[in-house]
């Protein structure tokens, strides 16, 4: 187990973030230029099918992070491991971020493609509890310091939470929506023409990339919080 | 050619501003993330100063968060 000790994982953590650091760029370039120039225009959509590259990763990221907070959270309650609760405070404000950017530009792409900014249909609705459901988390996280009750608050919160993840992701076949059916099937075959999936992939790596730089700078700040607290007893 | 890339078949308003948007939200979590990094490293490194020498020297030599923090500390400086 000395392998998960926090001298162990602040050097890994450098490690990743000197990696990271050295292929960011390249990779940030590469994908941008896919996104806005290489890939084609959409015969209906015209240009503006060049926000499903930031609005579907952000949206893939905001369900994915909820969905690791909740299962660690759970788990964390169960077993009452350390490591779990540094895990879900590092995780949870870039969860927010991009549930909160795939809301906007989802609203930015709304606009031209519905000819409305908002509507109050079921995936929309069901992205803005998830915000409100990071809210929530962020907020107990921040002002309830007896971690008994804060485990118990964050177990209920994910409990709750997790119920509406898949209400998002079936909202568009359950109900009538403004929102278009899923383009993209992990298990079946994809609706969308290779030559914009490889840019939306390359798009989620720059994106994934990013929040595992933001993850591992605030994991280590955690960790020197909890040293620097204990400082005398090293 | 730079005026109609710019423009976006008229979609250029919602394309750049969803660009914009997401990359300067992302870059303000990193300055902000970095920031609370830096100043932790650096109040830790100030506690540190505060022991005395011999119990910092065996803290720094059995400590592996110490030396780390310390390594990027001297870095910055």
């Amino acid at each position: 187990m000395d392998f998960f000790s926090f001298g162990n994982i602040i050097v890994y953590i450098d490690k990743f973030i000197k990696f990271i650091n050295s292929i960011f760029f390249v990779i940030l370039i590469i994908g941008i230029s896919f996104a806005l120039i290489i890939s084609p225009v959409d015969y209906l959509q015209g240009d503006s099918v060049r926000i499903m590259y930031v609005h579907v990763p952000s949206a893939w990221i905001g369900l994915s992070i909820f969905s690791l907070i909740a299962i660690s959270t759970i788990l964390n309650f169960i077993f009452k491991i350390k490591n779990l609760f540094l895990f879900i405070k590092s995780l949870a404000p870039i969860g927010l971020l991009f549930t909160c950017l795939s809301i906007v530009t989802g609203s930015l792409w709304g606009k031209p493609t519905w000819g409305t900014w908002w509507a109050w249909d079921a995936r929309l609705t069901s992205m803005l509890v998830l915000m409100l459901f990071y809210v929530l988390f962020i907020f107990s996280l921040k002002y309830f310091k007896n971690n008994e009750n804060l485990t118990k608050i964050l177990s209920i919160l994910s409990i709750l939470g997790i119920i509406n993840i898949p209400i998002i992701k079936y909202s568009v076949e359950w109900w009538s929506t403004l929102h278009q059916p899923a383009s993209i099937k992990f298990l079946g075959s994809s609706s969308i023409h290779p030559s914009m999936l490889f840019p939306l992939f390359l798009m989620l790596l720059v994106l994934l990339l990013y929040c595992a730089l933001i993850f591992l700078m605030k994991y280590k700040t955690e960790i020197i919080k909890i040293k620097k607290q204990n400082i005398k007893r090293l | 050619m730079i005026i109609e890339f710019l423009k976006m078949g008229g979609y250029g308003f919602y394309v750049w501003s969803s660009f914009l948007i997401v990359f300067t939200f992302c870059s303000l979590l990193f300055y902000k993330t970095r920031k609370t990094l830096k100043k932790y490293e650096k109040e830790f490194a100030m506690e540190l100063e505060k022991l005395p020498a011999k119990q910092k020297k065996r803290i720094t030599k059995s400590s592996k968060v110490v030396s780390n923090i310390l390594a990027s500390q001297n870095k910055l400086s």
